[in-house]
């Protein structure tokens, strides 16, 4: 019994920093790009689009390095459609990323039946191996980096500037238009680097649905942690211990069904939007044309 | 630069981006557009049993895309369909199997139940927003993760029926199915019900003092709540009653269709029905158009696959595209300041 203690904490500690390192990528692409007053519901998308295209990347040239960097590359393109609609055409930022969700869900699953012929899934490709480690402990520098970009440099506080009151930003003499383009472009880069992570990092395949929610995951852990990079990653982190308790504790406890921890960030969320726990405040101009 | 704009961010524009991007994705397929088309076509309209099987889908656009309309209308912006219909579903589906009545008086009983279903779970957003002013499009969009796993919960669990192999309710008795219109076919008079609601929703929307006041809200909510509506109460009705024709939707499905609940009740109608809200330029009869526009897509892009061998996923990105452009114009006035009073 006692080993069985051991052996099943040891696994929830590492299978949480596992399941963490996605959602902190998403849930960080998303403070900034919330920071700078784009919302990014195309999270999910982004990240689909960055695990498939690790993969076509991968499979292609045979280097896992590559395919990461085309994960990275792809979300980013998708942060930038989101971004340049936002900014250029003042879109409505919602349905836009809802059509990004939907062209990326739809795009790698017509890739996968146009690449290698085989709906559902793509062939195995090179993972990233070892590497992910790495990756994961990433996920945190990008956090510690994050906060201190977004508090400590100039750029940073133009950025939140811009999510608040881009007015101010225009007359400081600054285009917010630029700064909130390049939110979204790093929001996806982070998005889509999560991605490649669940493809190329914990598997080394595409398989339809493999973000499972993961991007909206991250939305809810922006809000949960208060649209700051820390409270994001350490409410990401609290939603990974989830899942990776549902791994640890399948078919072990009855009485607690799987489906209530899959509900659980959301309902975390929900709890946390209606200020329940403590005051939640959005930054003012998130999500309105400038 | 001005009419450029206009012309390409309206309607017409992105169905004309549409089908050239359709045709893109069957010539990377190797499949002449002609030939993709035709399959597209012939399989959504080339028969008696393929213009119903695209009504079918056509049903069950329009009315997660109705309940969509309505809040948009009034300002609120709904995203949470996709939850809703499941719940309506699951609710029909839940007491449909154990109802033995007439079929006019199940009929009445189980789509009721669907309604009321979707209505608390749209409700459930409104209240929140009302009272705690919480985003509603955040949690209208979290709680279709909700329903999704209650429902998953429910059909695995405490609702599943023994004999079924899967994971689903026990079927409805026969005497609970909505009737055909067309023998057959799964074609039930759940379309009529609505285009009626289409019908209803645009008189209710234009010809009345809650409609009136729900647009008031949706177009300058400041100039309505100086006017004296209550925003409280408009703001949870708006969300209760957008919920609840996506719910009346799922239970027609599991009425009319499925004859049963399981969670693959819907693949995606509640996200789809967004664009076909914003394609019928949130106008019900126009998302009606609208709706078997993109029912045709959605029956003819299996036909398109097996016929031509395009992945009846570019229907899809098709869809995508389309949101994408709609989104350069604005429907819902974007609401950032404090609770509604």
């Amino acid at each position: 019994m006692m080993d069985f203690v051991h052996g099943a904490l040891a696994t929830l500690v590492l299978l949480t920093l596992v399941k963490s390192a996605p959602i902190v990528y998403a849930a960080l692409g998303g403070v900034i790009s919330e920071r700078s007053g784009i919302v990014n519901i195309g999270l999910e998308g982004m990240m689909t689009g960055g695990a498939f295209a690790a993969v076509v990347a991968s499979y292609a040239t045979g280097n896992a390095a590559v395919g990461l960097v085309a994960g990275v590359a792809v979300g980013a393109l998708l942060g930038f459609v989101l971004g340049y609609g936002a900014t250029k055409f003042k879109v409505d930022q919602i349905v836009a990323g809802m059509g990004i969700n939907l062209i990326a869900a739809g795009g790698a699953a017509y890739g996968l039946v146009l690449l290698y012929n085989q709906p559902g899934a793509s062939p195995q490709v090179h993972a990233l191996g070892r590497w992910y480690w790495l990756l994961i402990l990433f996920a945190f520098v990008c956090a510690f980096a994050l906060h201190h970009v977004l508090y400590r440099t100039p750029w940073g506080l133009r950025v939140r500037a811009c999510g608040e009151n881009p007015r101010a930003v225009t007359s400081a003499g600054l285009d917010p238009l630029r700064f909130r383009l390049y939110a979204a472009v790093i929001s996806g880069a982070l998005a889509g680097l999560g991605g490649a992570f669940l493809s190329i990092g914990e598997v080394n395949i595409y398989s339809e649905g493999m973000t499972a929610g993961r991007g909206f995951i991250a939305l809810a852990a922006v809000i949960f942690g208060r649209w700051t990079p820390w409270g994001a990653t350490g409410a990401a982190v609290f939603f990974g211990f989830f899942e990776a308790l549902q791994f640890v504790l399948q078919g072990r406890v009855a009485w607690l069904p799987s489906e209530a921890m899959q509900a659980l960030p959301y309902l975390a969320a929900l709890v946390a939007l209606c200020g329940l726990v403590g005051k939640v405040r959005a930054p003012a101009s998130d999500g309105v044309p400038y | 630069m001005n009419a450029y704009r206009r012309l390409f961010s309206g309607p017409l524009g992105a169905i004309a981006i549409a089908v050239a991007l359709a045709a893109l994705a069957m010539i990377v397929a190797g499949v002449s557009p002609i030939a993709g088309f035709s399959a597209l076509f012939g399989g959504a309209l080339g028969g008696t049993s393929d213009i119903a099987e695209t009504l079918v889908q056509t049903t069950a656009l329009l009315f997660p895309a109705l309940g969509i309309t309505l809040a948009f209308r009034g300002g609120l912006f709904n995203i949470g369909a996709e939850g809703q219909l499941l719940i309506g579903g699951l609710a029909a589906g839940a007491v449909g199997a154990h109802l033995h009545a007439p079929t006019a008086v199940a009929a009445v009983v189980l789509l009721g139940l669907g309604a009321i279903a979707g209505g608390v779970w749209g409700g459930l957003a409104g209240w929140m927003k009302a009272y705690f002013n919480a985003n509603e499009i955040i949690s209208t969009l979290m709680l279709n993760f909700v329903a999704a796993a209650l429902a998953s919960y429910l059909v695995v669990g405490p609702l599943r029926s023994p004999q079924a192999t899967g994971a689903e309710t026990a079927p409805l008795p026969h005497s609970a199915w909505l009737p055909l219109i067309v023998p057959d076919t799964r074609l039930s008079i759940s379309i009529l019900i609505a285009i009626a609601l289409a019908f209803l929703l645009r008189f209710v929307l234009t010809r009345t003092i809650f409609g009136y006041e729900l647009r008031a809200v949706g177009e300058a909510p400041e100039a309505a709540r100086r006017n004296g509506v209550q925003m409280r109460r408009m703001t949870w009705l708006t969300l209760a009653l957008s919920g609840a024709i996506s719910g009346l939707g799922g239970a027609t499905i599991v009425t009319g269709v499925m004859h049963t609940f399981n969670t693959e009740l819907s693949p995606g109608y509640g996200f789809t029905a967004i664009a076909v809200a914003l394609v019928g330029d949130l106008d019900p009869l126009w998302v009606c158009v609208a709706a078997f526009g993109f029912g045709i897509l959605e029956s003819g892009g299996l036909a398109m696959q097996a016929v031509a061998q395009v992945p009846k996923d570019a229907i899809h990105v098709i869809e995508g595209c389309i949101i994408l452009i709609l989104a350069a114009r604005r429907y819902v006035a974007t609401r950032t300041e404090s609770a509604p009073v």
